[in-house]
């Protein structure tokens, strides 16, 4: 079931007489139990996209549904959503997790009752539970951040939208955020995430889509965008030097040895010749050069400046 | 709609027993200080046998100020702190609008300031002896003052979704607010008391001082002017909150780029 469909978004900003071109086409579709990693150099335009999507800024262009409703204008369709937005407050400091959580429920259309109940359901899932009485502030970085992930789940959207939420966390607390990334994923829940680190996209995402300067230069799945970028080459290591009768065969298949033991190979039937010349020597491994998500994105972002 | 002036209710509780200090300070700072205004004025007055009237009429004023000083500044000082610290945008997300969310809130706070000032009202009429009449038809002129004050917070709510420096208007604004609620234009002769109509809650303040100091009948011709005052400032703040809404969410503002 699509639960995001945003098309053909725009939004300009005139700032000291000068117009910036914050989003300038940004088209995006998201279905249940999908993730989204949204991806680009700072000042692309994700921050604004995604507010466009919760309905914070008011696009130029283009238009925004959430399950089939309009969240500048139809203000039911924010109860699909939920968002954790960039920056470190989404919750109010001088109150518990607790009190935070039953609040935010309420304004997000709960009854009290149903509030609390929730509230304590998600403080013992997301292990807060020991500290629902204390002070927001005198929380961790990465509780108060895995609190605003609750908090923007009271309601049960059917839309995740996560601006940076590994942003300044540390090890153990970006684990643990990747992992309840993956619990609400699993409960149907469609998710669109902004991050600069992409081997956390690479490990949570279905699919991926690249911004750059206000425009989507990619969108792909996740396997298919890194299959490729992937090279068809491959890496081929032995154990001890090749002998020089071997370099100059080698050689004759036009091929040369990068270090006494490694050697570079273009394609797979090439392997194998390569192979038959190396038989019996032992080998180490043979590796398919593998591009992530940081080739990738690097490529893309970089090329296009070219 | 009641759900949510609860949970705010229940914010504004857990606020002021957290920090139940502050609030017993100000409580108390605030009848000091209109103590230390009462003795200097009685002593620039001398012993005058007309004095009894104008100071009950001071009381009345000051409270009134009071209330409405504090509601304007918690609105538009709180909606500016969120919109800094990052809370603002979570509001703004909820399916509840803006303006709801913050009238609720404005309401659940006066229903909390309205103990406390009660509070000061009983401390000024013990420290000074004056006893001020309080009938249930006091409510009525209160409401309309209060619809004001919720129009005049809005107006300067939306301001600062707009102005980063909304903090500077808000400094004038009690100064402002002191000359509305205190000038007595209901002793003012006809073409000055036109202008006295068109005040900000003046008509309002003027009805509750005959009520509560001169203990004069209410004027149900004057109630409704003040109720006319008090209703066209009301809608005139939330039109133009609802417009800053607008031009904010047109800027990319709410949140405070
Ligand atoms: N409210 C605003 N007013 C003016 N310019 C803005 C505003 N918000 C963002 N920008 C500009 O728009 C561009 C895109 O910003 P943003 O969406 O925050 O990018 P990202 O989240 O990808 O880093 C940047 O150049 C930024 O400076
Ligand atoms: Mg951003």
């Amino acid at each position: 079931m699509q639960i995001l469909e945003a098309r053909n978004l725009k939004k300009f900003y005139r700032e000291k007489g000068r117009e910036v071109e914050a989003v300038r086409d940004v088209s995006l579709t998201l279905a249940a139990g999908e993730i989204l990693a949204f991806l680009g150099p700072n000042g692309a335009g994700k921050t604004t996209s995604i507010k466009m999507i919760a309905g914070l800024i008011r696009p130029d262009d283009g238009w925004v549904r959430i399950c089939d409703r309009d969240p500048h204008h139809q203000p039911q369709a924010l109860k699909l959503l939920g968002a954790v937005l960039e920056g470190n407050r989404n919750v109010y400091w001088r109150y518990t997790p607790e009190e935070n959580l039953e609040y935010f429920g309420v304004l997000r259309g709960m009854s009290q009752n149903a509030a609390r109940k929730r509230a304590a359901d998600l403080l013992e899932r997301f292990n807060l539970a020991h500290k629902r009485r204390a002070l927001v502030q005198s929380l961790s970085r990465g509780m108060q951040q895995k609190l605003a992930i609750a908090v923007s789940l009271m309601h049960q959207p059917s839309l995740l939208l996560l601006d940076e939420p590994t942003l300044g966390l540390d090890v153990e607390a970006t684990e643990d955020v990747k992992r309840l990334v993956r619990e609400i994923v699993q409960e149907g829940c469609a998710i669109l995430l902004t991050t600069h680190q992409l081997a956390i996209a690479e490990e949570l995402s279905n699919r991926v889509a690249i911004i750059n300067k206000g425009e989507i230069v990619t969108e792909e799945t996740t396997d298919e965008l890194i299959r490729q970028f992937s090279g068809s080459a491959y890496v081929i290591e032995t154990e001890r030097p090749i002998d020089a009768e071997r370099v100059r065969k080698l050689h004759l298949l036009g091929l040369e040895c990068a270090t006494s033991r490694t050697i570079h190979v273009a394609d797979a039937p090439m392997l194998y010749q390569v192979l038959a010349i190396l038989k019996p020597l032992p080998i180490l491994q043979i590796q398919k050069d593998q591009a992530n998500l940081t080739d990738v994105f690097l490529k893309l972002v970089r090329g296009d400046e070219a | 709609m009641i759900t949510i002036f609860w949970a705010e209710l229940k914010r504004q509780w857990i606020q002021q027993r957290r920090y139940a200090l502050d609030s017993i300070a100000g409580i108390l700072g605030i009848a000091v200080a209109f103590y230390g205004f009462f003795l200097t004025t009685k002593y620039a007055a001398g012993p005058a046998a007309q004095f009894g009237d104008r100071l009950d009429s001071i009381v009345v004023g000051y409270a009134l100020w009071s209330l409405v000083t504090f509601i304007i500044a918690d609105i538009a000082g709180g909606l500016q702190q969120e919109a800094f610290t990052g809370t603002l945008e979570q509001l703004f997300l909820s399916p509840f609008s803006p303006a709801k969310i913050f009238l609720t809130r404005a309401l659940a706070r006066l229903t909390v300031i309205l103990v406390q000032i009660f509070g000061i009202l009983l401390i000024l009429m013990a420290v000074t002896g004056r006893f001020l009449s309080f009938t249930p038809t006091l409510l009525l002129p209160l409401v309309t003052v209060i619809l004001g004050a919720f129009g005049i917070a809005l107006a300067m709510g939306g301001l600062s979704l707009l102005v980063k420096q909304v903090q500077q208007i808000l400094g004038f604004l009690p100064f402002g607010l002191f000359l509305a609620m205190l000038v007595p234009v209901e002793t003012w002769e006809m073409p000055a008391r036109l202008v006295g109509w068109l005040l900000p809650m003046t008509p309002g303040a003027g009805v509750l001082r005959e009520l509560m100091a001169r203990n004069q009948a209410l004027d149900w011709g004057q109630l409704a002017i003040a109720f006319l005052n008090g209703g066209i400032y009301f809608a005139i703040g939330l039109a133009l909150f609802k417009q800053a809404e607008r031009i904010a969410k047109l800027r990319g503002r709410i949140g405070g780029y």
